[in-house]
């Protein structure tokens, strides 16, 4: 695995990932960093997403992806960061970053390396959700006719 | 010599099956084994075999793609031979 690269089970770095993308001439730099959303489900409150990968087949395929983001975008830096097993609400699940010379071919650069991982890396997710606690009736207010 | 002659006598064998994600969730295992006759069986053959033999799987593999090494196995061109070791990948859901 390269340093533009990472399947991780450990947290993700989000100045990490901008010291990755830092470099002479690199005046535009995009980073995106997906984090995970505490969604109301039917199962209740999403507490965290549990991501599992086909490890050696997604590592190929996260390199050939940065490799391609580099030669078609003339990326200078390229960060491609996916973190495994339980990822909390709150922390990045995903980070992608480039940088380039100018802003266009960094934010291309950028938009390809997530689309393509999303559509093409053997990555899932499951979702672990907090059921909602059933409501306790509210007692009924007594009114002054029945309170009689 | 043309694959069919060469697969002619082969004796019928065993292909290893990774599952992944909602296809392991829906078989209860990590791993299955599906005998094959020698000559093999195409990819769709393939899975309707996995999905008659273990039907939980069946509305997963709808929506499913078979791996072997680097190759998505699709249709009825490929062939899946006694020793393949397959995997099959559901839909990504990466980021």
């Amino acid at each position: 695995m390269t340093g533009a690269v990472r399947l991780t089970d450990r947290p993700l770095s989000v100045p990490a990932a901008a010291r990755a993308l830092a470099g002479p001439g690199l005046g535009g730099v995009v980073l995106f960093v997906g984090r995970v959303r505490p969604d109301r489900t039917a199962a209740g409150r999403v507490v965290a997403l549990d991501y599992e990968a086909d490890r050696r087949r997604a590592v190929r395929r996260l390199e050939e992806i940065a490799r391609e983001a580099r030669s078609r975008f003339g990326a200078g830096r390229v960060v491609l960061w996916h973190r495994v097993g339980r990822v909390p609400v709150d922390a990045p699940s995903v980070i992608v970053g480039a940088a380039a010379g100018h802003r266009a071919p960094a934010f291309a650069a950028a938009r390809f390396l997530i689309e393509e991982l999303k559509r093409s890396v053997p990555l899932w997710k499951a979702t672990r959700a907090r059921p909602a606690r059933p409501r306790r009736p509210r007692p009924r207010r007594r009114t002054a006719r029945s309170a009689g | 010599m043309p694959r069919s002659t060469r697969d002619a006598g082969r004796p019928p064998g065993e292909v290893r099956i990774e599952l992944f994600a909602t296809a392991r969730a829906a078989a209860g295992v990590r791993e299955l084994r599906l005998e094959v006759p020698g000559r093999g069986l195409t990819a769709r053959a393939f899975v309707a075999v996995l999905g008659a033999r273990w039907p939980t799987l069946a509305p997963i593999l709808r929506h499913s793609r078979l791996v072997r090494g680097d190759e998505y196995l699709e249709g009825g061109r490929p062939r899946i031979r006694p020793g393949d070791r397959v995997s099959v990948h559901p839909p990504y859901g990466g980021g």
